[in-house]
Order: structure tokens, then sequence, then C-alpha cells
């Protein structure tokens, strides 16, 4: 069976494309600041801080938009890894990554209104959006405010800890950012998913 | 001339380098004669302390003119100067008596008589400062202009990075951040004529500044309003302006920052790159983005990002040949 349906509603198009982009000059003006080099300049520092700041305070506003929307909307539910089979729902999904995409096989999920994603979609959706993104924006709104970090820890300024974490969950955005495009382009052809994500309906 | 006095200046500036220690060097004083000068020092205290004003010894004191010239005997004791007796500056002829002779203020012992080979060799640096080119400032200015004798610590004994900070920038910050302190020197308004220039509001020049308030506590005003220092060499005490000073975040913000000859120059020498990581004297007081990293985490995290997007490129690279492949396959059974 193949048939066309509205997956996508408008607001959370516009979102994911205002997190993207809002990811996209956070990860440029991040790097700029942490590889900060006199031989080395991506954007000039301090209108890296000054772009970092902006875009850090748009997506904590995005990121509360999100989550309130998804709260009202009901959509939080998608997010949700449902049992049972979730192992093995997630081991045919990367069984079909790792051999049968290969093999012209077709996708071994079908895209449903109601259960948007595949189960390992669902899983690494959730443990991004809920679990490392708010960590990220806690970290960062504490860098912004430093009088709200702890003044020492382990032996060292008390930012220290605050700013590895900024680190290490930015790094991890940027990571699932790099597979997150790519996986886009595994759809019925290299593009439709693309498609999707602009106009809202998904083909099979 | 001008060669003439450069090559006399140098000569004396040699001789009183390599001259036997004046008072001024790090030569110890006994402790006998601390503890003697410290007695003396507590005549002095009887009246000129926060206890003296509080109870005066004596009835009919100015205590006005006395809160002028209070000094508490314990910021004073730990001070540089500290050990010293308070008449070796405070000319002896004039304060070993009471009522001290009125002569006795201007007859204050002069810098240079102790610190001669510093201040021949700061002069030239001064001279080039901003306190110095502005018109009609330089006459005014004295080196207790900015520091306090009876308060000042030497930053390499001082060792705190943020205590270092707190007493420099208090220097600066006394009349940069006050409007009756900074009139006392202001110069002629070059837009006003007749008119004293205004004090420039400090949060206000420094808007360009990011996270503003945090550099005041983390750093030294002289970090940016100071020339380049050459490692293990003074700071120099050419003030720069607004125009010459130090605007590259870079300078400190940077794996080889500029602060390792500066406000951590004497912490430098310690550095034991604690837990792995670059700077660490700087990450005891403050995490310096750009100069307080950890390799280690650097590269884990460069390869995550890395290794993610060569998988891509190749699962990607994989898929088209797979795709290839079997529409050659398609093509052969046709």
């Amino acid at each position: 069976m193949s048939g066309r349906i509205y997956l996508l509603p408008l607001w959370i198009r516009l979102w994911h494309w205002t997190n993207a982009l809002l990811i996209i000059i956070l990860t440029v003006s991040g790097v700029s600041l942490h590889f900060a080099d006199p031989k080395l300049t991506l954007i000039e520092f301090s209108l890296a801080d000054r772009i970092h700041h902006i875009a850090g305070l748009a997506l904590v506003a995005a990121y509360t938009f999100f989550v309130v929307a998804n709260i009202v909307s009901g959509n939080w539910w998608q997010y949700v890894p449902k049992p049972p089979g979730i192992l093995e729902r997630c081991w045919i999904q990367g069984k079909w990554y790792a051999f049968g995409i290969f093999r012209g096989e077709p996708h071994p999920y079908r895209v449903s209104e109601e259960q948007n994603f595949n189960a390992l979609q669902a899983l690494s959706y959730w443990g991004i959006m809920y679990m490392v993104m708010p960590v990220m924006l806690a970290t960062g709104l504490v860098f912004m405010f430093p009088e709200f970090a702890p003044d020492r820890a382990f032996g060292f300024d008390g930012l220290l800890p605050v700013a590895i974490l900024h680190y290490v969950t930015g790094a991890v955005i940027v990571a699932f950012m790099i597979a997150h495009i790519y996986l886009g382009t595994t759809g019925k052809t290299a593009t439709s998913m693309f498609k999707t994500m602009l106009n809202g309906w998904h083909e099979d | 001339m001008a060669l003439y006095l450069h090559a006399l200046r140098a000569v004396v500036v040699f001789l009183l380098g390599v001259a036997p220690a004046f008072a001024g060097s790090d030569a110890p004083i006994d402790q006998a004669t601390i503890e003697k000068n410290r007695k003396a020092n507590e005549a002095c205290y009887g009246c000129h302390s926060a206890a003296g004003i509080a109870k005066p010894p004596k009835a009919g004191l100015d205590l006005t003119k006395l809160k002028d010239s209070k000094v508490e005997p314990e910021v004073y004791n730990p001070s540089d100067h500290g050990v010293m007796d308070c008449r070796q500056c405070h000319a002896p002829n004039h304060y070993n008596d009471y009522p001290h002779a009125k002569e006795g203020k201007e007859a204050t012992s002069a810098c240079t008589e102790c610190h001669a080979a510093k201040v021949l060799r700061l002069e030239p640096q001064f001279n080039a400062s901003v306190h110095a080119k502005t018109k009609g400032v330089k006459e005014k200015f004295a080196c207790h202009t900015c520091h306090n004798a009876h308060v000042s610590i030497v930053a390499l004994r001082l060792k705190d990075p943020s205590k270092i900070v707190a007493q420099d920038n208090h220097g600066c910050l006394e009349c940069h951040n006050s409007d009756k302190e900074f009139a006392k020197f202001a110069p002629d308004d070059e837009k006003k004529p007749g008119a004293k220039k205004k004090r420039p509001d400090i949060d206000t020049i420094h808007a360009w500044l990011p996270n503003a308030k945090a550099h005041w506590k983390a750093v030294r005003c002289v970090e940016c309003h100071s020339p380049e220092v050459q490692p293990g060499k003074m700071l120099s005490h050419e003030i720069l302006n607004k125009d010459k000073s130090e605007k590259k975040c870079v300078a400190c913000h940077s794996a080889n920052s500029s602060l390792k000859t500066r406000l951590y120059r004497h912490l430098v020498k310690d550095e034991q790159q604690k837990y792995g990581f670059t700077n660490s004297v700087m990450l005891s007081n403050s995490y310096v983005i750009g100069a307080t990293r950890h390799p280690l985490l650097d590269a884990t995290l460069i390869g995550l990002v890395v290794l993610t997007l060569l998988g891509v490129l190749a699962h990607g690279a994989l898929r088209i040949l797979a795709t290839l492949a079997r529409k050659g396959k398609k093509g052969e059974q046709k």
C-alpha cells in the first residue's frame, strides 16, 4: 500500500528549522570560542561570544516552545519508546541500517499518524531532546550568569564542571545533527524526508 | 645629547642594580629590627588608627585631619612596608614629638630614596603612559597616586590572583570609578574650553567587552591597558589609553594565553597540568574559555564528531555503490 499522510503540523516544522538554524549558528560560534586561537580565527572572539549568547537565548525560547507545544498537542507521546519489544524493534531497525538498506530491502517500519518514528528514532530523539538538550541549555544559562555556578569544584573554579557539561553535551548534539541529517536521506528517495520536513506530507 | 643621557641612565641603572641591597629590595630585615620598628609604630597608632580616633589619647585633637591620616596596623603590618618604622618615610625630625612640626608633611621621603633603581627603570615607561602624556596630568602624579604604600603587597608575595586583582584594580578604580577623585586629576576638556574632562563611565566604555563584570573580578585593568610583556619580565608602567589597549580577546583566550606572562606570571612556574588541563594554574582561579582546555577531552570530542562524519560518509558511499551494483545486476538480467 502506498499513500500520502499529513504527518507534521506547521508548528513542528517551524520549530524544527528554527532549532536547526540556531544549532548550526551555535556550533560555529561555540567552536570559535572553545578553540580560540590567534592564528586560526573562525569568527572573531567577541563577535562569536555575542552571537552565541543571542542564539543561545533564542534556543532556550525555542526549546521552551517545543516542550509546551508538545504537552499541549499531545505530540510528546511520539518520543516515548513504547514496549513491548522495543529492543527487538531497535535490533530490526539497526540491522536494516547495517545490511538491509544496501540490499534494497524495504523499510522495516511503516510510518503512521499514530506512530511517526521508528523505535531507534524515538529512542534517540527522546534522549537528545529530553536528556541532552536540557543539560546543554541549563549549563549554557549558568555560563551566562556565572553567579549561579558553584564557587569551587575539584580545587578549580566552580565554572569548570558547568563548562565541561556544556562542551560535552554540545558535541553530542553536533554528532547527532550530522547523523540526523544523513539519516534524512534514507527515505523513499534521498530527498523525500527533507520534503516531508518542509511540507508536512509523508509519502510511502 | 639624548644619546648621552640614555647612556648615563643605563650606567646609573646598572650601578644601582648591582649595588648592595637598599631598602625596597627583597633582602630580609632581621626579626629584632622588625619588632623594634613595630613597637615604635605603636606610638603613632595611638592616634593614627581607628582605635586611636575612637579613643583619642589627648583632648582637642583635630579628628577630621586624623581620619585622613589613619593607618590600620592589621593592614599595614603585613604590607610590603609593614616592617618599617613609620618615621623612615615620615621625616623623623618632624614626627618625634607632638605636636608634629608643620613642615612634616612636605618632608615625607620620596620613594626614590629607597627605590632609586626601580624608579629610574620605570620612569621612561611612566613617561610614555597616558597619565604622563595627557596635558596637565603628569605633574599631579606620583607613585602613591596608584600605589598605597601603607597597604600594597607585591604580586609575588600576594600569590593569590584574586587578591592581586582586587589590590591592583583598586588603584585604578579609586579615580576611574569616582567622579570626585577623577576631578582632582582631570585634564582640560578638549571639546569644551575652560571645562575639565568628565570621568567616562567605566561600564559604558567597556560595553564592547563581553561579561565585563566577570572580567573586573578575574583580571587586572593593566592586563589590557599595558603593552605586551616578555616572559619573566615585570609589567610595564606604560598605562595605555583605549586606542592602544589590547582588544584582541584571543590574546588571553587561547592556549598560549598572555595571562601566563601577566597575572599568572608568578604561578606559571608551578604549572603541572593538574588533571591534564592546559593552564591549570589559571583554572584554579578562573575558567578562561579558550585557555583552560583539556587536550584529551578535546581529542575525544573531536574524534566523536569526525568519526560520526566519516561513518555517515562511508555509509552513504556504500549505499551508492550498492545501488549501482543492484542496477547493474538488473540490467544484466534484462
